[in-house]
């Protein structure tokens, strides 16, 4: 008699158990094909020849969709969460705003200056752009799609990065060979020199990464003690990222990026690009880095496991994408 | 019609107007030689002429791939690059030379952009050296 209670207790907690595992199983096929639709990785690149911007699938690695944009498209930065896409064009003044769930251009916003480079904080609430003719960095508020702020910063301000541990504005200002650094409050919290002809900027941890065009080298500054070290990479050095604690750069006239690891401080590989390669991002799940080659008019794709060129694909006119072109 | 006349004049102001910022501009242009890739490259390796006007920075064999740099100071366009590659043609004896070439324009402050100084001007004294170049190196390749 108790082990057949015992035993209807089993089997009443393993039906139980069954038709939880079944619901699980469903309910993980419901949302695994809901994220495969909304989770396309995406690469955005910024065709400045011919006033476009090439959306390329980077499962695939084929082209979704060319859309039309601003004058001259330049500078890119991608809020993730919100999934929108800010491009601006350094022709017409102004930015849009591509909504990259349906790859639709969904606003212009007017700034009657011309805007290099971009990035944003880690809320997604705000948008930085350096203004490189009026020497500012304007604010866009991310929700009313406006200019809300504007700082006054030193001569030609170019790149432009977010340090998220700090909250800090890093910028380069490539005709003064310094990189400025902007705390939440507004307040230049050091100006500090860099090599020659600063222009791409990266800044994550207690680093920032700064290519510096002229000099062929990579300087690298600690935020904390401001201490600083150079190392040398190929011809005219465009913009740098790091991904897994080693740097990449481009060399926009030897059509190579450098691959250099920050640990042991040695470069690891010189890889051919397409020509004149000037920025990078990387695709985190399937470890791919992507270049865009101005002169080719082509990004190329490679595997930053095993270093090794995947493919080539064609884009518009001057392919540029300067910021993080690369939707997760 | 004198409405018509007046929007198109509009129409390319205003695009005149906009180009302006720190853009590079780009001049990329080829010609196809009768001549296989190799003899080609190794023509181009020798010639003479292009170094008159720009200094080699390197030659990569494998790409059969050529950089460049400027040594003419008085043309009104600035931080010049090029690159001259030589491709396969559609056949075995004919091969495709391609040069492309990154530089600014002189004026490198905010607008108005003084005469002389703008995209256009530096564009147009660029393809004054690609065109002919290419067309110069054509016939001695061919020649030979």
């Amino acid at each position: 008699m108790v082990k057949q209670k015992k035993l209807s207790i089993f089997s009443l907690k393993a039906s139980i158990l069954f038709i939880l595992t079944f619901f699980l199983i469903i309910l993980y096929f419901y949302f695994s094909s809901y994220f495969e639709i909304n989770n396309v990785s995406k690469a955005y690149i910024t065709n400045q020849g011919d006033n476009t911007v090439s959306i390329i699938d980077l499962e695939t690695l084929k082209t979704l969709k060319t859309l039309k944009v601003g004058v001259a498209p330049l500078g890119i930065t991608i809020l993730q969460k919100k999934k929108l896409v800010f491009v601006g064009n350094v022709g017409t003044d102004d930015i849009s705003v591509i909504d990259a769930v349906n790859d639709t251009l969904i606003k212009t916003i007017k700034l009657g200056t011309a805007p290099l480079s971009i990035a944003s904080n880690s809320e997604e609430t705000e948008v930085y752009v350096t203004d490189w003719f009026q020497n500012n960095v304007l604010t866009i508020s991310a929700d009313e799609m406006k200019v809300t702020r504007r700082l006054k910063v030193g001569v030609t301000p170019s790149g432009i990065a977010y340090n998220k541990k700090y909250k800090y504005q890093v910028i380069t200002n490539r005709d003064a060979n310094t990189l400025e650094i902007y705390n939440e409050d507004d307040d230049l919290v050091k100006k500090i020199e860099t090599g020659n002809h600063p222009f791409g900027v990266y800044s994550e941890g207690d680093f920032a990464y700064v290519a510096n065009v002229y000099d062929d080298s990579v300087s690298i500054i600690n935020l904390v003690d401001w201490s600083k070290y150079e190392f040398m990479v190929g011809a005219h050095p465009y913009n740098v990222r790091v991904h897994n604690k080693i740097a990449y750069v481009t060399n926009t006239i030897d059509d190579t990026i450098t691959i250099y690891d920050l640990g042991s401080k040695k470069i690891i590989k010189t890889l051919d690009t397409g020509e004149t390669p000037e920025n990078l991002d990387f695709n985190i799940k399937q470890n791919l880095l992507v270049v865009t080659n101005w002169g080719g008019d082509s990004v190329s794709i490679f595997d930053t496991e095993s270093f090794q060129h995947i493919k080539e694909i064609k884009t518009g006119a001057q392919s540029r994408s300067f910021g993080d072109f690369i939707l997760q | 019609m004198k409405k018509i006349i007046f929007t198109l004049l509009a129409i390319l102001f205003s695009t005149l107007a906009f180009s302006h910022g720190p853009t590079p501009q780009k001049v990329q242009e080829s010609v196809t030689i009768a001549a296989s890739p190799e003899k080609t490259w190794e023509a181009l390796k020798n010639y003479s002429e292009f170094e008159k006007i720009m200094k080699v920075r390197s030659f990569k064999d494998k790409l059969m791939k050529a950089k460049y740099e400027l040594i003419k100071t008085d043309v009104p366009f600035s931080d010049y690059n090029a690159q001259i590659r030589v491709k396969k043609g559609e056949n075995d004896n004919e091969s495709v030379v391609q040069w492309t070439a990154r530089f600014y324009r002189t004026y490198k402050l905010n607008p108005p952009i003084p005469e002389g100084q703008d995209d256009a001007t530096a564009v147009a004294a660029v393809k004054e050296i690609v065109g002919p170049g290419l067309a110069g190196f054509k016939k001695s390749v061919e020649s030979q």
